[in-house]
């Protein structure tokens, strides 16, 4: 898969009236097909950079300034009706917690089949062979009887496949995980992680994985982009980033990885290395290392 | 508190299947009168006695316990409606349109219920047929008695407009009324039932102070508030105790429509 042409681009500056100054002229670039990790600690701004990408910002008091540039059209010009035909359809969101971004008063296929129609339109038949065949990529039953349940008779991973299914649901080529695993177990991050992983192989969509934790970025990234004190400060190949991090920040962050006590002490040399060994991510790995 | 709830249940039903059934269960038409014995005291032929008039007065109560307890719920329904369309559509678009909607509803809070109603009431034909009256009693008690209803509403459905599941749906493209009548509403459902079944009561209660100052439902047609205009006939009332059933009625059914009041799913 070639990643040279270029998906989303933007440069931005993002205010709140109680906290001006998350993000100070962001720049940022993504081509198709790739997954970009974005890291940072808690509160940089990595959750705001995604709802200003879908101009979902105001609903939160924020105020951005700047470009985005997606699929060569600048989103900051579009009209609210043009953005909504573009949310769901050509940029999806998962956003960090699965079972409250799902809602509780309605059933598993109503929601999923409101995220259908908001973009098709077609009889009951067509939406649910949508419906299912979108159950069946996120790796859920596809039985009718799980459509019937509401959102407190699923468990906090399939409430997460769900959110996957419904923002893939029309295959965008841009899906944006704001932290998808962060409310997860391990075993179930890690199934979370694969399924981002196939649906980049499957359908080609880009995904920009936005997390703090650097472990699960790695073990899926193609890049990481470094997102601190409102701007990227390094960005590169994921085995670039974690063998040779200039930033200080990045380095503290590779730091503070934490680290097998039971591993023999020759196993990598540096922690960046022992952090891709843990993630699963072999040393020679070049950019796309899960692409074909 | 399982045990009263469906004791309140019970009696409930009962009282309104027997309101239902008031051609067959009452011993007389309700505007008859028996003009031999007024004031009567309780007997087989008037089990509660009859009125000064000589009207049968457990007919005139069991109809006019139709009356009531078929027009709040109808007033209360339409409150509600009022209700969440004020305070659903403003505390959905926010912004202005909540500054307007919650300025009005604030402006109609601060003025005294019972003297607003009053005065509307008065301004209103007062001599029109009694079903006439009903429909208008109701009807003013229902467009008017929305306001607290509102503010709840309003402030549910702010909350909602900013939860995280709407704006999961709103990142998968819904958008407009869709959003509202398919992602908020049904959050809503808890909140628009209690504020309806709490307005029942108060609606009864209204148009019992309506009906004792005699703007309500007109005579000859029975309502619990011109029944109880009867108490104001102090020796009456003594000569016959029972003439304070309605009133005995009154209270009791307002405390079953408290206790079956569903507060575990309002919770939930």
């Amino acid at each position: 898969m070639s990643f040279s042409e270029s998906l989303l681009s933007l440069r931005l500056s993002i205010d709140y009236r109680s906290k001006p100054g998350v993000l100070r002229n962001l720049a940022l670039q993504m081509r198709r097909g790739e997954i970009l990790g974005l890291v940072g600690q808690s509160g940089s701004g990595k959750s705001t950079l995604a709802l200003a990408i879908l101009r979902l910002l105001g609903l939160r008091g924020g105020v951005s300034r700047g470009e985005i540039r997606f699929q060569g059209r600048d989103l900051m010009s579009l009209s609210e009706r043009e953005m909504c035909e573009l949310r769901g359809r050509q940029i999806g969101l998962v956003l960090q917690s699965p079972l409250s971004s799902l809602n509780p008063a309605l059933r598993i296929g109503t929601q999923l089949a409101e995220a259908w129609r908001a973009h098709a339109n077609g009889n009951r038949e067509d939406c649910t062979r949508s419906i299912l065949a979108a159950l069946k990529s996120v790796s859920l039953p596809e039985g009718e009887r799980f459509l019937r349940r509401s959102p407190s008779q699923v468990s906090v991973g399939q409430a997460q496949r769900v959110l996957i299914a419904m923002a893939t649901l029309h295959r965008p080529p841009l899906l944006i995980a704001d932290e998808p695993t962060s409310a997860l177990d391990t075993i179930t991050q890690a199934e979370v992680l694969r399924l981002f992983a196939s649906l980049n192989r499957e359908l080609g969509m880009a995904i920009l994985y936005i997390s703090h934790d650097l472990l699960s970025v790695a073990s899926l990234c193609h890049r990481i982009a470094i997102l601190h004190e409102g701007q990227i400060v390094e960005c590169g190949e994921t085995q670039q980033i974690f063998a040779q991090p200039t930033h200080p920040y990045t380095c503290q962050l590779i730091e503070a990885l934490p680290r097998n006590p039971f591993e023999s002490p020759d196993r990598g040399n540096t922690p960046g290395q022992q952090a891709m060994e843990t993630a699963g991510v072999p040393a020679h790995v070049p950019t796309g290392k899960s692409q074909p | 508190m399982k045990t009263l709830r469906l004791l309140a249940w019970g009696f409930l039903l009962s009282i309104f299947v027997a309101t239902l059934l008031a051609e067959f269960v009452a011993p007389a038409p309700y505007a008859e009168q028996f003009r031999e014995s007024p004031n009567a005291l309780p007997s087989w032929q008037h089990p509660l006695g009859t009125d000064e008039l000589g009207r049968d007065a457990l007919s005139r109560l069991l109809y006019g316990s139709r009356v009531s307890l078929l027009l709040a719920p109808a007033a209360a329904l339409l409150a509600t409606l009022i209700a969440a369309l004020v305070g659903g559509v403003a505390g959905y678009l926010g912004g202005w349109w909540e500054r307007v909607a919650m300025g009005a509803t604030d402006l109609s809070l601060s003025l005294p219920w019972l003297f607003l109603l009053l005065t509307v009431r008065a301004m209103l034909p007062l001599n029109e047929p009694p079903m006439t009256s009903v429909v208008i009693t109701f009807a003013l008690l229902g467009l008017l008695g929305w306001s607290p209803s509102a503010r709840v509403v309003c402030a549910g459905t702010r909350t909602l407009r900013n939860s995280e599941f709407v704006l999961q749906a709103r990142a998968c493209g819904c958008r407009g009324w869709r959003l509202l009548l398919r992602q908020v509403l049904p959050n809503l459902k808890p909140v628009l039932y209690a504020q309806f079944w709490v307005s029942i009561p108060i609606f009864i209660l209204s148009e019992a102070n309506l009906g004792i100052l005699g703007l309500g439902v007109a005579e000859p047609l029975p309502s619990w508030g011109n029944l109880l205009r009867g108490l104001e006939n102090y020796s009456a009332v003594l000569n016959n105790p029972w003439r304070v059933a309605p009133l005995g009625l009154l209270i009791i059914v307002v405390s079953c429509f408290q206790l079956i009041l569903p507060l575990e799913d309002f919770r939930s």
